[in-house]
């Protein structure tokens, strides 16, 4: 079982050192520090709401609202800046509104996935509709630039630790806590194992609506912690900045392993698919590969990465299932 | 319990459906039609037209429609075109698709039709997609015009540009020269989208500029597309900071970019070292044109363009055309092209740290 969770996130892993391999002899900067920092900055606000939809497509849903939710807490943080004080209280208190915000958006959806059995990708096109309408009738689409932003929350955005921005940090935390949860908390094993089979996981006792409700409302919180790292990140709100994020955001996912039926998907893989999407971004330019064929390139690389582990998935059942033969016969 | 939440959800929706309904009929009075009275709730209306398609109030009915509603840009021509509509006297019904979807602006037009406009202004997302659309309002004796964006020279009776091409993209790299000191360096361009008509005229006049009049500037790579979004155009600066570390110049084409290169200039602390140039609103670069890490934005006043789309609908309702040199009040001077319905609302206009705060938009 072990060696079939390395397997899983193998292919991605061994694609993502063969390009860095590549790159770092087409490019003297690729492999230095400060590239692989300004990566992993630039792709904070992608990596977080991916963690978050993990949880979803391993319970075999999926959320479609991500950016629009998103967008809808940058768009309310905006707001409070006008009221908050300029101490750093404003930046305590923002990670406290934030989240809570996208969590109580997040539980909406759940609500209706979970109460009413409605299909999880109607239920979010709903909302990402009504989110994105809300935020474009309340805002106008104005763009909200830096110089309305307590001076606080911009020190907060520039800080670093041991050369390493605050926003990485963030990122971290996110992705450990959510790490752990999913491996050692009851309710991280139930959303693994409603994933795995609905069916016999209710049957076993496991809460159905608790954690369908639970997903999509941590969904949210981490949508609200993305919008603070979006916020501090482009140092402006724009309304119209991450539309059409929540493709990216699945394709990272989908990449890192996660099966779109469920049941299968993990947080390192993830992370690993984030940062193939990533350092092909950033790899093409430094590369100075032509813009037009850069998309060409992409899209073969997430052909190749995901037909790998299909192929390799489906020889592992393959053996599983010749084991299972064998033994019966 | 089941049943209380979806009785909960249906009113739920129902509020919202409600809400819907109010301001759309706010926002659609003047038209409501046949009934008496009521329309005289809006002001200036002494000045009737003799328009000749019978709409219902005799008042003269301009609708226009942007490209999408809800962003700063066509925010800002909201304001002029219905300016204007309180100047001139005219009905300005300013409406479009919510996002920038061709269909959706097919399905905004033919409802302005059977709302019975005497003149539909128009920036096509699509322009052959709503070549069929803007026949049948021919057809229906409606004046058609395009502005912003051209949509099919055959079918329009005017069409308004608010600067030409040409002359726009050379003025932008004559300004990033001008910006980077030296007529002798390495630029790189980043442009909002690959397929945007209008921003790759732009960059072949700003390169054909580069080529007669600078030819030692060495543009680096491809135009880089930056899926008009400031933080792609910030990385990918970051990365061309890094790729090219003697790049001079960076242009940026598509309000956005030019935000996200200033910042990551701003960034890097090289304001000295690398100037950027670029089409940008001007109170949205104000924090980076004021520490130099944006030179100058360079765009036409949007306000102005909606304020002269309906001063030329009106004309076009009247049955007048307008002619070349002529001045049209609180816009200028325009010009008219040797074709006689290409309208050109003027010379570009820079935003420098010096005037940017005087504008609001």
């Amino acid at each position: 079982m072990k060696l079939l969770l390395k397997q899983k996130e193998f292919s991605v892993l061994a694609i993502i050192l063969i390009i860095t391999v590549i790159l770092s002899f087409v490019s003297p900067v690729f492999l230095t520090v400060q590239n692989w920092l300004d990566i992993i900055e630039g792709n904070t606000v992608i990596g977080i709401l991916a963690i978050g939809m993990t949880l979803i497509i391993i319970t075999s849903d999926i959320d479609v609202s991500v950016a629009a939710l998103t967008t809808a807490v940058t768009v309310s943080i905006g707001y409070l800046f006008q009221f908050l004080p300029d101490n750093w209280s404003s930046v305590v208190l923002i990670f406290l509104i934030a989240p809570l915000i996208g969590m109580l958006l997040g539980a909406f959806n759940g609500l209706l996935v979970s109460r009413i059995k409605i299909p999880a990708i109607v239920v979010t096109l709903g909302t990402l509709n009504i989110f994105s309408g809300l935020v474009l009738y309340i805002t106008n689409g104005n763009y909200i630039n830096s110089t309305n932003f307590p001076d606080s929350f911009l020190a907060f955005s520039n800080i670093e630790m041991a050369g390493i921005p605050i926003l990485i940090y963030l990122f971290a935390l996110v992705a450990f806590g959510t790490w752990f949860i999913l491996k050692y908390t009851l309710i991280g094993r139930s959303v693994l194992a409603i994933g795995g089979n609905a069916q016999s996981s209710v049957r076993v006792g496991i809460n159905f609506e608790k954690v369908k409700m639970f997903v999509f409302s941590y969904m949210g919180f981490l949508g609200g912690i993305a919008a603070i790292a979006q916020t501090s990140y482009t140092s402006a709100i724009d309304p119209n900045g991450l539309a059409g994020m929540e493709l990216t955001v699945i394709a990272a996912v989908v990449l890192g392993g996660a099966n779109i039926h469920g049941g299968r998907g993990s947080i390192p893989g993830t992370l690993l698919g984030v940062l193939l999407l990533a350092i092909m971004q950033n790899g093409m330019i430094l590369a100075r590969i032509d813009v037009f064929w850069q998309n060409v390139v992409t899209g073969a690389i997430i052909v190749i990465a995901v037909s790998y582990d299909e192929i390799n998935h489906r020889r592992n059942q393959e053996k599983l299932s010749n084991i299972d033969v064998k033994e019966a016969s | 319990m089941k049943k209380l939440w979806l009785s909960m959800t249906v009113v739920f929706f129902g509020l919202i459906l409600l809400a819907g309904c109010v301001s759309e009929e706010s926002a659609g009075s003047g038209n409501s039609g046949s009934s008496d009275g009521e329309t005289s709730g809006s002001s200036g209306e002494g000045e009737s037209s003799s328009g000749e398609s019978g709409s219902d109030d005799g008042n003269t009915d301009i609708a226009v429609v942007p490209k999408l509603v809800g962003i700063p840009y066509f925010n800002a021509s909201e304001t002029g075109a219905e300016q204007a509509g309180e100047d001139l006297g005219v009905n300005v019904e300013y409406t479009g698709p919510t996002e920038a979807d061709a269909a959706a602006q097919v399905k905004v037009i033919e409802d302005l039709i059977s709302q019975g406009m005497d003149t539909i202004a128009v920036a096509p997302n699509d322009p052959a997609s709503v070549e069929p659309v803007l026949k049948k309002a021919k057809e229906q004796g409606i004046n058609v015009m395009d502005w912003d964006t051209p949509a099919d020279k055959e079918l329009v009776d005017l069409s308004v540009k608010q600067v030409d091409d040409e002359e726009f993209g050379r003025h932008m790299a004559e300004k990033l020269v001008e910006a980077m000191g030296t007529e002798d360096g390495k630029i790189a361009i980043l442009t909002g989208g690959l397929s945007a008509a209008n921003l790759n005229l732009w960059i072949e006049a700003a390169k054909k500029e580069f080529n007669e009049n600078y030819p030692n500037i060495e543009i680096v790579s491809e135009k880089i597309p930056t899926e008009e979004k400031q933080q792609v155009a910030y990385q990918k600066t970051l990365d061309l900071l890094k790729s090219y570390p003697d790049l001079d110049g960076v242009l940026a084409v598509s309000t956005p970019a030019p935000l996200g290169a200033a910042q990551a200039v701003q960034e890097q602390g090289v304001q000295d070292e690398v100037s950027v140039v670029g089409s940008a609103l001007p109170t949205d670069s104000e924090p980076f044109l004021e520490d130099g890490s944006l030179d100058t934005a360079v765009l036409w006043n949007p306000k102005k363009l909606g304020y002269l789309t309906v001063a030329l609908g009106k004309m076009l309702a009247e049955g007048e055309m307008p002619e070349d040199g002529q001045q049209i009040e609180n816009v200028g001077e325009i010009t008219v092209k040797d074709d006689g319905k290409t309208v050109i609302m003027g010379p570009p206009q820079d935003f420098t740290k010096e005037n940017a705060s005087d504008f609001d938009f």
